[in-house]
Order: structure tokens, then sequence, then C-alpha cells
């Protein structure tokens, strides 16, 4: 089955565009890959209910913590 | 292994249409909403793309939408069928009223994505082809160059106006 | 599926590499932030495989409301300073 592997390499290179895109704004679409990824990882090592849960808490978890990221840096350029 | 391959194509370009219709019905594009969505689209307008594709792009990142929906739908009917995705939509709805956002994008393209997936478990995909699908669907829009993604996303979102 | 083979650990022992290094690396806070939760992101598999699926549950909640409450401090530094 090579969904996972291709999954995998998928959470890899939206990492490495992350981490070399300079700007916040455009780092966060690049992390949000990633995260669609690492949730569809949990899922596809583990067919049961519960990493279903998990990918869903995962996810979520990580777009609150994005939405937070963003909302921050956009308090940051509207005072500065 | 190729054949699997092709499965996967296809359930990207099925996932790809579903979560952007449902997100573009949803009015994604349309400006003034999460804070943070404004300011990535900001960041992606100042790199060469569309404000509109950039707002929805930013909305994508700040709130589960369909395209998030259809990724929990599909672990979900991989998981337990109908029931399953269902299950899925309810997790997303949830997901959306933690992360402030009072829309039904999210919910709604769960649901329809976990019909969409079991039915074409029915006639030879698996519902990984999907996982895997949705996972490069959402690289084309938001992994790959966000200029151009943004501008055909208000391209679409024009039509819809 | 309850192991996890070579080509898997290594791809995502990758991500949390690269999450931690760029957290060095990175000057602007909020890469810094971002970098983390790289970090976390690469780790998260290494927990689903082993099937403590629980203990992802608690964890994937609590870090993003750990770097929620970085934020908050942050904020209130820029305010003071």
């Amino acid at each position: 089955m090579i969904a996972i592997y291709l999954v995998a390499a998928l959470a890899v290179f939206a990492a490495i565009r992350a981490t070399v895109e300079k700007n916040t704004g455009r780092k966060l679409p690049y992390v949000n890959v990633m995260n669609f990824a690492i949730a569809g990882t949990i899922v596809l090592l583990l067919n049961h209910p519960l990493a279903l849960v998990a990918a869903a808490a995962y996810f979520v978890g990580s777009t609150l913590e994005a939405n937070a990221i963003a909302s921050t840096y956009a308090g940051g350029e509207q005072r500065g | 292994m190729l054949g699997e391959l092709f499965h996967i194509l296809a359930a990207a370009i099925i996932s790809w249409i579903l979560f952007v219709t449902v997100d573009i019905f949803f009015r994604l594009p349309e400006a003034g909403g999460v804070s943070g969505a404004s300011a990535i689209a900001r960041d992606i307008e100042a790199g060469g793309g569309a404000l509109s594709g950039g707002t929805m792009m930013g909305n994508i990142v700040c709130s589960p939408d369909a395209s998030a929906g259809t990724l929990l739908a599909a672990c979900g009917v991989y998981v337990a069928g109908i029931p399953g995705g269902l299950v899925a939509a309810a997790l997303v709805f949830i997901g959306n009223r933690i992360c402030h956002d009072p829309g039904y994008a999210g919910t709604t393209g769960a649901v329809l994505a976990t019909f969409v997936v079991y039915g074409f478990t029915q006639v030879g995909f698996a519902a990984t082809d999907f996982i895997a699908g949705m996972v490069i669907a959402i690289l084309t829009i938001q992994g790959l160059s966000h200029a151009h993604a943004s501008r055909l996303l208000a391209r679409l979102w024009r039509v819809r106006e | 599926m309850s192991s996890v083979d070579d080509l898997l650990v290594l791809l995502f022992a990758a991500v949390a590499l690269i999450g931690a290094v760029s957290a060095h690396l990175q000057r602007d806070r909020f890469g810094k932030l971002i970098a983390v939760g790289i970090v976390f992101g690469g780790i998260a598999p290494f927990i689903a495989a082993r099937g403590y699926l629980d203990v992802l549950i608690a964890v994937s909640l609590i870090v993003p409301v750990t770097t929620i409450i970085i934020l908050l401090i942050c904020r209130r530094d820029a305010h003071d300073a």
C-alpha cells in the first residue's frame, strides 16, 4: 500500500518548504499541508475508530495553533 | 502498485473538486473573517497572489473547512464505513466551534465526502486512496505556488459572484 | 499494522529533525513556534504507531494550548516593552 509512503513524503516536503519560507503568513499554508499529511498518517497507521478521533484531535489542535499564531501575527502588524 | 497510484490521483481530482466547490459555495474567499486569515491573505497577495484566493487559503489554515472535512471523512469511511464518515463530520463540526468558526463548510464537506468516498469504494476504490488523494489535493492549493493557487481560486470566486 | 517500517521511521524522524533544527536557526519568534509545531507533527505518528492513541489525543490538544499560552506571554511582553 503506497498511500502511507506518499503521505509521509508529502509531510517531509511540506516541512522543508515551511522551514525555507521566510514570511510567516506564507509559512502557515505549508504547515497546514504537513498537518493534513500527519492526520492522514495516524489513520493509515492504525485502522481503528480511536485513530479517527486521534487524527481529528491532532488536526483540530494544529489548526487552533495555526489560527493563534496567525492572529497574533496579524495583531502585531496592525500595531506596528 | 501503479493501479493504486492511478486511483490515488483520480481520488485527488475528485477531492479537489469537492472541497473547492463547497468552500467557494460557503464564501470562504470573502474578506472580513478571522484576523489570522486576513494576515495570511495579505502576505499571499504581497507574494504575487490574489486577495480573495489568499483569503480562502487563510481560512483553510485557520479553521477546519471542506478540505479538512473531506480528509477526515475519508479517514472515517476507512475506519467504519458511512457511520465512520458521519462521526468524522461530527468531529469536524466540534472542531469548527472550538476554532470560533460558526460556519458549516467543514461539516457539509465532511458529510458530502462521506457519501462520495463510500460510493467510490463500491466501484473499486479504497478509502485510503482518498486519504492520500486529499493530501495531494490540499498540496496543490496550499503547498506548491501560493500565487498561482490564489489566482485560480480568485477566478473561481468571480464565477460564483 | 502495528509495526512502522524503516522508511516511515526515517521520513517522520526527518520531519521532527527539520523542525528541531529550524527552531534553533529561526530568528523570528513566529518561525520558532511554527518549527516546534513541526517537531510535534513528526513525533505524532510514532505515538500512534505504538498504539498510544489516548495519549496522542491528549497531547494533540495540550501542545496547541501551550503554544497559545506562549503567544499570550509574548503579546504581554510587547505591550510592556
